[in-house]
This record gives structure tokens, C-alpha cells and sequence, in this order.
């Protein structure tokens, strides 16, 4: 069971480096698209910084923030079924 | 100086799709004639060797390898291993070594009464180094021309 528990700890420390990188990017994407909305217009008045702030603070609660677990989800998934059809299938 | 920097590239995907040859799976059509267990020390070819059945310990420098020896639908013989690959590489995540072996005895013909096996496997045969591939399924077929598309090497 040591070579599982060696896989999981390996595995678990590159994933958590991909979900922070992906989850860094994301955010900064959001940025970028709230600043473009901003300057495009229409946006009540508010200035820049409160806008992006109120903008980022939906995007913090949002699904598609929750949705960048799946990097952990999906190599588990994967592997589950490998296991399952070279073993028992 | 531009040999050079071909050479470099040329050696870079040589090694790269070598890697993948032997890594990914590919499908014989053959008939199981005998299935054994070996003592295998492991010297210079160890990298090319699997582990010990998960959960057996790790640190021997010799074990019990069991074989499966068959005659391909080509005419020519093979002989593959059947090791664990465990939670190590390649991700095969293989456990199920004995069990295989078991179906692989149960699937041993004779050339008058064939029974054609396609089995699933990675690795290369070098008689050099002697070195074996890994089978990792067996599944019976009826007739030795069936057509298989390799989906996973397609999409990988």
C-alpha cells in the first residue's frame, strides 16, 4: 500500500500546483473581461475599481469557480475506470 | 552545423515515439500454447522489467515471473510476461496478474484445434536482452482475422 500512498501524495501535490495555476488564470481572465465591460460603458456610473471588485466578488461565489475542482475530480475518474477495465472487465 | 540541429530533432522524436510504442497497447491475434513460471534475475534489462505482485514486498533482486507462450496468428512465436504494474508505470493499473494467468491456461489449444486468443499488451520482444512485453487481457475470439481498431492509441 506504500505505492499507493506514494501515487496519491505525488498526485495530490501536482494536481493542487494545477489548480492553483488554473484557478490564478481564470481569475485573471474575469479581470480582464470586467475591465473591457467597464470600458465598453454602460455600467451605472461606478468607477473602475468598484466595478471590478463588485464583478470579481460574483465571479469568487460563482459556479464556474467551483467547476476548476474537476482538476481533481477528472484524473480520479480516469484512473478509477483504468482500474476497473484492465482488472474486471 | 545544420546536421547538427537536425540530428538533435531528428534523435528527439525518434526517442519520443518510442517511448509511446512501447508504452501504449497494441492487440496480437495468436494461439496460447503454455503458460509457465520462471525465476528471473533481474541484470542490465531491469528497466524493462514490471514489479512484484502489489502487496508482496519489493526489494528482491530475483522473483517468479509468470510467462505465456503462443504461436501468432502469423506463424511466428511470442512469448509474453505477466507482471503487476501496480499504481507504478506504465499507469496500466494492473492487479489482476494471477487471474490472468489463470485465463490464459484456460485458454491453451493445440495447432489441430486452435483456440485464438487476441491479447492485449505493451512492451517489445528483444531476444537480445531478453526482454518480453506485458500482456495485460486476454479475450477469446472465433476467427483469427477479426479487424481491431485501436482507440486508444487513435485518441492518445
Amino acid at each position: 500500500m506504500f505505492a499507493l500512498a506514494r501515487l496519491v501524495v505525488v498526485g495530490f501535490f501536482v494536481l493542487t500546483i494545477v489548480y492553483i495555476c488554473l484557478s490564478l488564470y481564470s481569475r485573471s481572465v474575469r479581470r480582464d473581461k470586467l475591465e473591457t465591460e467597464w470600458r465598453e460603458g454602460g455600467t451605472e456610473g461606478a468607477n473602475i475599481e468598484e466595478f471590478v471588485q463588485k464583478g470579481l466578488e460574483e465571479y469568487d461565489g460563482s459556479l464556474r469557480r467551483k467547476l476548476i475542482l474537476g482538476v481533481y475530480v477528472i484524473p480520479i475518474g480516469i484512473v478509477s475506470f483504468i482500474i476497473y477495465a484492465t482488472n474486471f472487465m | 552545423m545544420g546536421y547538427i540541429k537536425w540530428t538533435f530533432w531528428i534523435t528527439f522524436w525518434v526517442l519520443v515515439a518510442s517511448f509511446f510504442h512501447y508504452t501504449l497497447p497494441q492487440h496480437d491475434v495468436a494461439r496460447i500454447t503454455d503458460t509457465y513460471e520462471k525465476r528471473i534475475d533481474f541484470g542490465e534489462n531491469s528497466l524493462f522489467w514490471a514489479s512484484a505482485d502489489t502487496g508482496n514486498a519489493v526489494t528482491s533482486v530475483n522473483r517468479d515471473v509468470f510467462f505465456i507462450q503462443t504461436r501468432l496468428s502469423n506463424d511466428n512465436v511470442m512469448v509474453y510476461r505477466n507482471e503487476d504494474t501496480g499504481w507504478g508505470w506504465p499507469p496500466y493499473f494492473k492487479f489482476d496478474t494471477t487471474n490472468l494467468q489463470a485465463e490464459a491456461s484456460d485458454l491453451k489449444s493445440v495447432a489441430e484445434t486452435p483456440q485464438w486468443v487476441v491479447i492485449k499488451h505493451y512492451g517489445w520482444r528483444n531476444e537480445f536482452m531478453s526482454i518480453f512485453p506485458n500482456a495485460v487481457s486476454v479475450r477469446a475470439v472465433d476467427d483469427p482475422n477479426v479487424r481491431m481498431i485501436p482507440w486508444l492509441n487513435i485518441t492518445f
